[in-house]
């Protein structure tokens, strides 16, 4: 029952894309057909959560054997455990949402079938890398997320940027998709398996080379810094792309497999510490640049990175269980920023930049408000969704035993995280209008009002419900000074008065020279500069140049067969070209003839 | 056999006996037949050979490259009808005589048992698709091709003629089947360098191994559409089965003389991958993608475990019909545009929507994305070659990451961005181009369903 209803509820999602073959697709309800399948997927999904929250129960199914070579068995299997069984349904449920948002947001594009469809087989994949039991079936999902993200946010294609960004998003995936097989060879070649219970049964030794493998993975698809530049980028995309890949689902996807890693993991005190330095590099960075930038969607892509960073901090001081509930949690109020900043692109014909908007709290009242408790709920302010996992990342970071550098970084990130927060906020809702008078602003349209609401209440009650039913795995900190218990929350409110001030004291300032710390804050650290620069140039040209030119046509060419053919005509030019001397030709002729007689006599 | 191979031969009669309307339907249809009645081929109950004859046998390692030759000549078949349409009837059926006759000769090498007969028919290949090659082509460049090809190939595998020789007389017998029981080392001598390296070069040259690839990017570029297929699809594997078949043999020497081969392979892989980032012209990149992918198989060979075989084996079927199909594509955009250049087919997605979903599709099988059959025989190779040194990983990776980029490249160049004006009025894609992609995807997605039957010998 439990198991067959998670089934039910993944297999429902593959019926509209099984019904394009029959050519039903074509019609216009299409979408509303795919919208409805996920919400009754949703639903479908609820029962067995229920199920699990009573009872606790985790299974692993194997349906169907694949291939089993040597002593390899590879099977269809599913792993229905704590992460899968509560991540499904919040995934579902934010989907849905988005799904609604896209219809309103995307309704004019003549292909919107093919988003749907787009959008549809990308949650599949994610729901078959978050449900893998097996490393081969969660590589598939790992896959097909990107290649999914690839085609989403070239979704546009006549753009050059969309292109470009999509190609982007594939360089950095498959860097870290490097990582991943690395450590799928070395768990073939160590542990003989890729089932993820027989891994962690043998828990084999020296698990660092296939760890920073993993840690590669995570680090491309989830944006980690060095691997970072490709989820700003992704903001080419359109917005309910942004909202979904780049926000819930597929960026987590790397913080999801360390924390399906952590069994090997919590053992390992050199990656644990890497992890957390990783993640707060990542955290605070990110934060940085998401503080000068002026596109809205890209301070909030910024913030999804910062966030991710956070999430890897919690890996890195062995709280997966933390890491998973912040996942939870942000994936509704970080899609609803989305949704919202999409909304206000929309009414003010795809206008992205801040510094363009102002007043919107007057025309566009229902998004403000979400706007406003979703960056709230992000920075962490008291039983908001955010709280419930923010909160209880940062006290468990500041009671443990960690390194200080890391922790600071952190707190400096919470405290600018409320700084930008309030950078959109100031900007684009409050103050006087700044947008041109001839823009018609509607916002009540039923997909887009009742897909944020759904979000909205998602945002303020779901981290409540999701934190007290779930059983509580590693027992919290209970008692700490006063002073620690309301450090987060201290720094944020710094972040928000300071940013609030210096917003108000600059808002008629002009900024005659930029300081290198808004150069460096702006151009995201001279990174994509010199990364995006300096390699490929280097690397293509040494192909151009070295593998293409010199080795292969001057070289090789050269070598074999123009030399060998260059031999040939000389020689056959000096040997064949008459000169008349016939005496010599005689002459040579009958050597020839005395020597092979002399010799065929005196054979024996 | 012989109920694949005379039907083959039958061909050529049919060929020259069909009306003039029905050349094409009537060559094309009866190929598929006969690539029907191979496909019970794929079923071997044992781990053993399905002998037919004293000829003619079959095993698992050959099963799958037999049925990969019989399915693609109704391809080629198909791809080339546009290509010959305003040629005069005797010279289509010319080209379709010299199809079939490859068709032919190249089942033969396949089931060949003995390896003399294998070679002289891994030789005769040459002849046809010379002549497709040199008079077929669309550029005077073909004869260089030509030269090029037919050189290359002839001077490596002239030393295995008397290689092969040599081993008749050490063993007594030159047939696939025994071979396999005669298991004495080779004396560690200077004469048995030399007889590796001659029984490893001719195979090298085809697959074609770095450094001696320079006949597959002109040969690919020169030939008309029928002969960059057969030449991705199966010639370049008739290196990769010979090297698989003839290693058992040479067994203490592999060992170490693998070494510079498999560096020069893995560094080839590199710049081959690399050369593809710079390449404007469509045939160029697909023949240069080629020749990396064909120096996994190469690695995979010579590093020897059973899984770098299974991987060698799933990887030339997969490429076989992944750049069979990118041929393909390229070819139906030069029949549009006129020319390989990539920037010039550029926004071809907005003109031909069901045509870029199939590039999308070749593209993603080009980089193996899972669970396509491409990323079992890659997987399995950059497992088997990361247990033999670790370090690979690093090279493979790279390559992996290339890969990805260029197939993305080629897709993003000719079907995203903004279409220009010169193919405002081109032809919308044919039912038949639309099946003849199908009938190599078709192929690529249900083998993921049972990749087993690709894996050759799973021991």
């Amino acid at each position: 029952m439990f198991s067959s209803l998670m089934l039910v509820s993944l297999l429902m999602l593959t019926l509209p894309i099984m019904s394009s073959i029959f050519n039903t697709y074509k019609n216009s309800t299409f979408p509303h057909h795919v919208k409805n399948t996920i919400s009754y997927a949703f639903i479908t999904s609820l029962i067995p959560t229920m199920m699990f929250i009573h009872s606790g129960q985790e299974t692993i199914i194997s349906n169907w054997h694949w291939m089993t070579m040597q002593t390899l068995k590879l099977s269809l299997s599913f792993k229905l455990d704590y992460f899968s069984m509560i991540f499904v349904p919040v995934a579902l449920f934010v989907t849905w949402s988005i799904m609604e948002f896209s219809l309103w947001y995307m309704h004019s594009d003549p292909y919107i079938t093919r988003f749907f469809k787009y959008l549809l087989t990308f949650l599949i994949t994610m729901m078959i890398l978050v449900t893998a039991n097996n490393l081969f079936q969660l590589f598939i999902g790992w896959e097909g997320v990107g290649i999914m993200s690839f085609l989403l946010i070239g979704w546009w294609y006549g753009r050059t940027d969309a292109n470009t960004a999509a190609l982007q998003a594939i360089l950095y995936n498959r860097i870290g998709d490097i990582g991943f097989i690395m450590a799928m060879a070395w768990f073939l070649f160590n542990t003989n398996t890729w089932d993820l219970q027989q891994i962690f049964m043998l828990d084999p030794n020296l698990t660092n080379l296939p760890l920073l493998g993993l840690l590669l993975a995570a680090t491309g698809k989830s944006a980690q810094f060095g691997l970072h530049p490709w989820l700003p980028s992704a903001m080419e995309g359109p917005t309910p792309v942004s909202a979904l890949l780049h926000s819930s689902t597929m960026v987590v996807a790397g913080v999801f497999l360390l924390i399906r890693f952590h069994p090997l993991m919590e053992n390992n005190k050199t990656i644990q510490s890497l992890t957390l330095c990783l993640g707060a590099i990542t955290t605070l960075f990110t934060a940085i640049c998401a503080l000068t930038q002026n596109d809205i969607k890209k301070i909030i892509a910024f913030s999804t990175s910062s966030q991710l960073g956070l999430m890897i901090v919690t890996i890195g001081i062995n709280q997966p269980y933390l890491a998973f509930l912040h996942i939870c949690t942000h994936a509704f109020f970080k899609a609803m920023l989305f949704m919202c900043s999409g909304s206000i692109i929309h009414s003010l014909n795809d206008e992205q930049d801040i510094r363009k908007m102002g007043g919107l709290f007057n025309a566009m009242p229902f998004t403000t408000t979400s706007l406003i408790i979703g960056s709230l709920a992000l920075t962490g302010i008291p039983f908001l969704t955010g709280f419930y996992s923010k909160d209880l990342i940062i006290e468990t970071a500041n009671t443990s035993y960690t390194n200080a550098w890391a922790l600071l970084m952190t707190l400096i990130a919470t405290s600018l995280t409320a700084a930008y927060s309030t950078r959109i906020i100031f900007f684009a809702l409050l103050g006087q209008p700044r947008f041109l008078p001839l823009t018609s602003i509607n916002e009540n349209n039923p997909f887009l009002i009742n897909s944020i609401k759904r979000l909205l209440i998602g945002s303020i009650f779901a981290g409540f419900f999701i934190s007290n039913n779930i059983y509580p795995t590693t027992v919290p900190e209970m008692t700490m000074p006063t002073y620690m218990k309301l450090t987060a929350l201290a720094v944020t409110i710094l972040g928000f008065t300071l940013a609030l001030e210096l917003s108000l004291m600059t808002h008629n300032l002009k900024l005659e020279h930029s300081t290198s710390v808004f150069k460096f804050s702006n151009l995201l650290g001279y990174y994509p500069t010199i990364m995006h620069r300096l390699p490929p140039l280097a690397n293509l040209s040494m192909s151009q140049k070295s593998a293409s030119l010199l080795l292969d046509s001057i070289w090789l060419e050269n070598i074999l067969p123009k030399s060998i053919s260059q031999f040939q005509m000389k020689t056959s030019i000096l040997i064949s070209t008459q000169k008349g001397q016939i005496k010599l030709y005689f002459l040579s002729f009958l050597i020839t003839l005395t020597l092979s007689m002399l010799l065929f006599n005196l054979h024996e | 056999m012989l109920k694949i191979i005379i039907p083959t031969i039958m061909l050529m009669p049919l060929t020259w006996l069909s009306k003039k309307n029905m050349i094409w339907i009537n060559t094309t249809t009866y190929s598929l037949l006969i690539s029907l009645i191979s496909l019970s081929l794929l079923n071997q109950p044992s781990n053993n050979s399905l002998n037919f004859s004293l000829m003619f046998f079959s095993d698992p390692l050959s099963a799958p490259l037999l049925v990969l030759t019989t399915w693609l000549l109704p391809l080629m078949l198909m791809a080339s009808q546009h290509h010959l349409s305003k040629e005069p009837l005797t010279r289509k059926k010319l080209y379709i005589t010299m199809l079939t006759m490859l068709q032919t000769f190249l089942i033969m090498t396949f089931t060949a048992t003995e390896l003399i007969s294998f070679y002289i028919l891994f030789e005769a290949t040459l002849v046809p698709t010379l002549i497709i090659i040199t008079r077929w082509g669309n550029q005077t460049e073909r004869l260089n091709a030509g030269l090029y090809f037919l050189f290359y190939t002839l001077m490596g595998s002239l030393p295995l003629l008397v290689a092969l020789i040599s081993i008749q007389n050490l063993t007594g017998s030159l047939n696939f089947l025994l071979i396999q029981y005669w298991n004495q080392a080779l004396p560690d001598s200077w004469s048995n360098i030399f007889l590796w390296l001659a029984c490893m070069m001719a195979f090298m040259v085809k697959m074609p191994l770095y450094g001696l690839h320079l006949w597959l990017p002109k040969a690919h570029v020169e030939a008309p559409i029928a002969g960059s297929m057969v030449l991705a699809a199966i010639l370049l594997k008739l290196g990769g089965y010979g090297m698989l078949r003839i290693t058992t043999m040479l067994n203490p020497q592999t060992s170490f003389m693998a070494y510079p081969f498999l560096m020069l392979s893995l560094w080839g892989m590199i710049m081959t991958s690399s050369i593809c980032l710079r390449q404007t012209d469509l045939k160029s990149l697909i023949a240069y993608s080629s020749v990396s992918h064909m120096a996994l198989v190469i690695v995979a060979v010579l590093i020897q475990t059973p899984w770098s075989y299974m991987g060698a084996t799933a990887l030339m079927i997969a490429h076989g019909l992944t750049s069979s199909m990118l041929f393909c594509l390229a070819n139906s955009n030069y029949e549009r545009t006129h020319s390989r250049t990539m920037i010039l087919a550029r926004g071809l997605q907005t003109l031909l929507p069901l045509m870029a979903a199939w590039w999308l599709l070749a593209s993603l099988t080009n980089l193996a994305l899972p669970p396509s059959i491409n990323l079992i025989g890659e997987l399995f190779v950059v497992m088997s070659s990361f247990s033999w040194s670790n370090i690979t990983i690093i090279l493979m990776g790279a390559n992996i990451t290339i890969t990805a980029l260029y197939s993305l490249y080629m897709l993003i160049t000719t079907q995203r961005g903004k279409y220009t004006h010169h193919i405002n009025s081109i032809k919308p894609s044919f039912t038949r181009e639309n099946a003849l992609m199908a009938l190599h995807m078709t192929p690529l997605l249900l083998l993921s369903l049972n990749p087993k039957i690709i894996l050759g010998f799973t021991y």
